[in-house]
């Protein structure tokens, strides 16, 4: 016991960091409603600002040069003392200036516009915030992962703290007392000042507070500055206590710090002082003294540590039910309506063979060869994409339940299947062989996504009484320890450490129908085409229950429990239901991962890659299939990517900064997601084309047809920076006069005020000729 | 006599605020039973109490002679204790038609299994929607979102959504609120034909006018107490009534001048 209580101070420098963290997110709930996923990305980048001030005396703004020409630059790194370190405590200064910077931008530039959005769309903000400042560290920072500074008394130890035997460094206890002091301040703060008056009252209701002259959005502004303050403290002092730093590091120990935020109901800084320094030594505890112990047992060593804080969020939030904070917004908005699917056969005929051709060409490979290397793969994994978010629409769009673990149950049903296929015996590739009963694979990915489902339905228990952002809270932290209890977890996978588990290539009536095609490289047609079938029957599934009862039902919860239940509809059983359906799809798309992967680890499966899922699952459209499909081209190593990458080999690593954006911009501007916004689009041109006539298409012709032409000269010339080799050429001719078009109708757009429609605009210049 | 729903001693408490303190009230089978209150008298929870939204602190509620505690408010709904809410509550989402629908359709676990390979199964229920729905004079929004109409056809399409679960007992939270007199007058005259077709009604409301012209019987409540029941002549001339409604000055009126009163107060918010 005396050995436990030693641990357990040593856990108070984490602890302390995951104090500062919940102080930060609770502020950020009171001024805005916001559960700020992107916190941690926050302290990120202010521990990165203040090592590199301290190795090179660099700043480096949280921007990237936009501009393509090597003249004129955005700057983007400032350097202080020409490659020398800056002053400590001036760099201490900045970074938290920078949080500074960071916090206001969130508010002007994400939060605000979303102020009214539903919140599945504040989650996505947040989301697109992460990935954003990831991307920019990544670009910015490099992927170098320094050994950060310790400020607070680098060195200093007590040998024997309070008299239990284990050493403490003076760092630990710092930090702990940094937190307590930074919340005895804010506690204050809130307690006794107009300012603190003025928010409660915001949080409380905030028509209420601008009815008192107060303005919500001054209130709100304040508090992000505050959050990301108090992130840029978190990370600069943090100093040696959690190891090296990396981009994504901050952003996993948000889960603990979302457990003390709740503990003290997103409300109270003081509670969420002390539950954050608690956990912090809790889970040092458990990691260093429990799992020792001979009563402990030996499948929980791994994950045990990261199964606290689901266990605390789960309890807490369970237990108090609907008394949790619901802030009083001026507007609650809806999730964007959920089309009714119309055509399903029609679809199907038309995209299965239009997949089968960019599977395998053109018949004798007249024109088009098929898609392969490279673009192969992209092809594969944006139809596994659209399976996953098909999980995302059945279970978000069409039910409202925010789920962040998708992609983890996905990892379930992927893992489960390996180790079903595994039949223990050593080859000269697989020395380590894992041990398993051998089944055959279509028996194991069953069984696999049995699992999925199974755990899928446990998984969504939580949500019978909770709800909304809360429920991603949960969702978040599942997936987490889904990682560390099974995918990390050898007593479960029976991996060497650091080893891949194996899946066996899948075949059918003897035809091998596995990933790998002829020139050794992921890109078989045979499997693309597996992919489309696969993925055609589960848009059809999806399509199908979204027609039939089950979708009006699905439907009745989302838009109202109450008068759900009312109507005879079991609101328990539905949410099961989809969190069970939703589990299914998610599994076979896990099930294909494993396919087109040949082997898998736990790192397919990080529970941020879900985030950036989901995220690109409301970027595509979260309440119809088709969205799915379209965030299946839109997703990381899709489609879309690849040609990116492929076109401009700059532009690679500004993917996720890209990403990040586009979330931000969707979340904002077009809430219902890409697949609304093609529609009017191909509705529009598709009746064009069926009216028109020749002296029509002559009218274009002269309107359209300069533009065409310069752009084609254009990208044949070369569009700088993209790239103009030989093979790329015509696409960058067909580039250069899309972009010529482009610009053109932005010209027309702005001059006729913006906010006419495009068709409308064109028929105003055609009157005016 | 046969009474479809009835409450003995039914006790609701918030902490130590009786919101309702042994109300006993019955609904007789065929009849327009009427339940009025100034407004924070405890109606809405009353509701709440007997359709299992609130749970019940003492005393308990029968519906079709059987004990309701226990049951899950869809399980009410199912066995034909139908409720509609004063804040609508539709499914803002889903056409008219599909609101109704949801409200009419018996599901089993299978159906999703059976959605999969054919969605478009209407379960028989179509006939009682289409009833409902013509009932009240919304065939032309069948297609539309709820979304898109106005405040007085939402309301008809709250009461078309409970008709379509072909209720025992209909149970209306103010459906008159935010309608205008004719609005109002024509309300009153579907719910006289909706008795008709052996359905009974329990309305809600604290429209004086509404409830004393269409009501067989019924129950003033305020403070969360019952202060008077009878006939809407006898609720009328009930001194007790008037002084609930007008405070204490006005019930030191004539009872022959209640009427005038509750004329007066039509409407009042």
């Amino acid at each position: 016991m005396k050995d436990a209580i030693g641990f357990a101070f040593l856990g108070m420098g984490a602890g302390g960091f995951i104090a500062l963290m919940a102080t930060g997110l609770v502020v950020a709930f009171k001024g805005s409603g916001v559960i700020n996923f992107s916190h941690g990305a926050v302290a990120m980048y202010a521990a990165f600002t203040y090592n590199y001030l301290r190795l090179d005396g660099t700043i480096r703004l949280p921007l990237i040069d936009i501009l393509p020409t090597h003249q004129a630059n955005i700057p983007v790194r400032i350097s202080l003392a020409s490659g020398g370190p800056v002053d400590k405590w001036l760099a201490i200064v900045i970074s938290l200036l920078m949080s500074v910077l960071i916090g206001a931008g969130m508010h002007y530039l994400v939060f605000k516009p979303l102020r009214n959005a539903a919140p599945l769309g504040k989650v996505i903000g947040a989301i697109g915030v992460m990935l954003y400042l990831q991307g920019i560290a990544l670009v910015n920072f490099g992927a170098e992962n320094p050994q950060p500074e310790s400020i607070l008394f680098p060195g200093d130890v007590f040998t024997n703290f309070l008299g239990f035997g284990k050493p403490l460094p003076f760092e630990s206890l710092a930090l702990a007392v940094v937190a307590a002091l930074v919340g005895l301040l804010l506690w204050f703060n809130y307690k006794f000042t107009r300012f603190g008056l003025a928010t409660r009252a915001a949080a409380g209701n905030e028509k209420g507070a601008v009815l008192l002259g107060y303005s919500p959005e001054r209130l709100a502004l304040s508090n992000w500055v505050i959050a990301a303050v108090t992130a840029g403290v978190a990370g600069v002092f943090v100093g040696s206590i959690t190891g090296a730093l990396n981009v994504v590091k901050f952003t996993t120990l948000i889960v603990p710090a979302l457990g003390a935020a709740l503990i003290g109901s997103l409300s109270s800084v003081p509670i969420a002082i002390a539950g954050g320094i608690g956990i912090g030594m809790l889970q040092t505890v458990v990691a260093t003294w429990m799992t020792g112990q001979s009563w402990f047992p030996q499948w929980l060593q791994s994950g045990a540590t990261d199964a606290i804080p689901l266990v605390i969020i789960v309890l807490v939030l369970f237990l108090r039910g609907k008394a949790l904070p619901v802030r009083g917004n001026i507007q609650e908005k809806r999730l964007p309506l959920s089309p009714y699917p119309k055509r399903i056969g029609w679809y199907v005929a038309v995209f299965v063979p239009l997949g089968a051709i960019l599977a395998f060409g053109l018949p004798g490979d007249f024109i088009f060869a098929g898609l392969s290397g490279k673009w192969g793969f992209a092809f594969t994994t944006t139809l596994i994409g659209a399976m996953l978010m098909l999980s995302y629409v059945l279970l978000a769009g069409y039910v409202g339940q925010i789920s962040m673990v998708q992609l983890s149950i996905a990892g379930v049903a992927a893992f489960f299947m390996a180790r079903m296929t595994a039949n223990g015996t050593p080859t000269p590739e697989d020395p380590f062989a894992v041990s398993g009963p051998g089944l055959a694979w279509p028996i194991a990915a069953i069984l696999g996504i049995i699992v999925a489902v199974a755990v899928g339905i446990i998984l969504g228990i939580p949500a019978l009484r909770i709800r909304g952002v809360q429920l991603a809270v949960v969702t978040i932290a599942a997936a987490v320890a889904l990682q560390t209890l099974y995918f990390d977890n050898s007593k479960l996978t029976n991996l060497m450490a650091g080893s891949n588990a194996a899946v066996p290539s899948p075949t059918f009536f003897g035809i091998d129908i596995g990933s790998t095609g002829s020139a050794g490289l992921t890109d078989s047609p045979k499997f693309a085409l597996f992919c489309v079938i696969m993925l055609a029957i589960m848009c059809t599934i999806v399509s199908n229950l979204r027609r039939g009862s089950t979708g009006r039902r699905f439907l009745a919860v989302r838009a109202n429990e109450r008068a759900a239940a009312s109507a005879g509809v079991d609101v328990p059983r539905t949410k099961l239901l989809a969190f069970g359906l939703a589990s299914a799809l998610a599994g076979m798309a896990g099930v294909m991962t494993a396919f087109q992967q040949q082997q898998i680890s736990s790192a397919n499966w990080v529970y941020f890659a879900g985030l950036v899922t989901l995220a690109f699952a409301y970027l595509g459209g979260i309440t119809s299939v088709s969205g799915a499909v379209i965030g299946g081209v839109l997703t990381g190593s899709g489609l879309v990517a690849v040609f990116g990458a492929h076109q401009s080999e700059g532009l690679h690593s500004y993917t996720p900064v890209l990403g990040g954006v586009g979330m931000i911009l969707t979340a904002i501007l077009h809430p219902s997601g890409q697949s609304m916004l093609y529609q009017p689009i191909v509705q529009y041109f598709g009746n064009w084309l069926k009216r028109a006539r020749g002296r029509e298409w002559a009218g274009v012709g002269r309107r359209l047809g300069p533009f065409i032409v310069i752009g084609l000269v254009w990208g044949a010339i070369g569009i700088n920076p993209w790239r103009t080799d030989d093979w790329s050429r015509p696409w960058m001719m067909a580039l250069g006069a899309f972009l010529a078009l482009f610009i053109r109708n932005l010209v027309i757009l702005i001059r006729s005020g913006g906010h006419r429609e495009l068709g409308a605009a064109e028929a105003t210049q055609e009157a005016a000729a | 006599m046969s009474s479809l729903l009835q409450t003995h001693d039914l006790t609701v408490s918030y902490g130590g605020l009786h919101a309702n303190s042994n109300v006993n009230i019955k609904a007789e089978k065929g009849k327009l039973t009427g339940l009025i209150g100034p407004n924070g008298a405890g109606k809405t929870t009353f509701i709440d109490a007997i359709t299992g939204f609130t749970n019940i602190s003492s005393g308990r509620a029968e519906f079709n002679g059987a004990d309701m505690a226990g049951v899950t408010p869809a399980a009410r709904a199912k066995a034909g204790l139908v409720r509609t809410f004063q804040s609508l509550e539709l499914f803002e989402d889903l056409t008219v038609w599909d609101n109704l629908i949801v409200m009419a359709e018996e599901t089993k676990w299978w159906s999703f299994l059976a959605d999969i390979v054919k969605p478009n199964r209407t379960l028989g229920v179509e006939e009682q929607a289409e009833w409902a729905l013509n009932l009240l004079g919304l065939g032309e929004f069948r297609d539309r979102l709820t979304l898109d109409l106005s405040h007085g056809q939402r309301k008809l399409v709250s009461v078309a959504r409970s008709l379509a679960a072909s209720p025992k007992l209909l149970l209306l939270d103010e459906p008159a609120a935010g309608l205008d007199t004719v609005e109002s007058q024509q309300l009153g005259s579907h719910l006289r034909e909706i008795l008709n077709h052996d359905i009974t009604i329990f309305l809600i409301d604290h429209d004086m006018g509404l409830v004393l012209s269409v009501c067989d019987y019924i129950y003033v409540l305020d403070f969360g107490k019952i202060i008077a029941e009878g006939t809407p002549e006898e609720v009328r001339n009930n001194p007790e009534v008037i002084k609930a409604y007008l405070g204490e000055s006005a019930g030191e009126m004539q009872a022959s001048e209640g009427d005038a009163a509750a004329r007066a107060l039509k409407g009042e918010g």
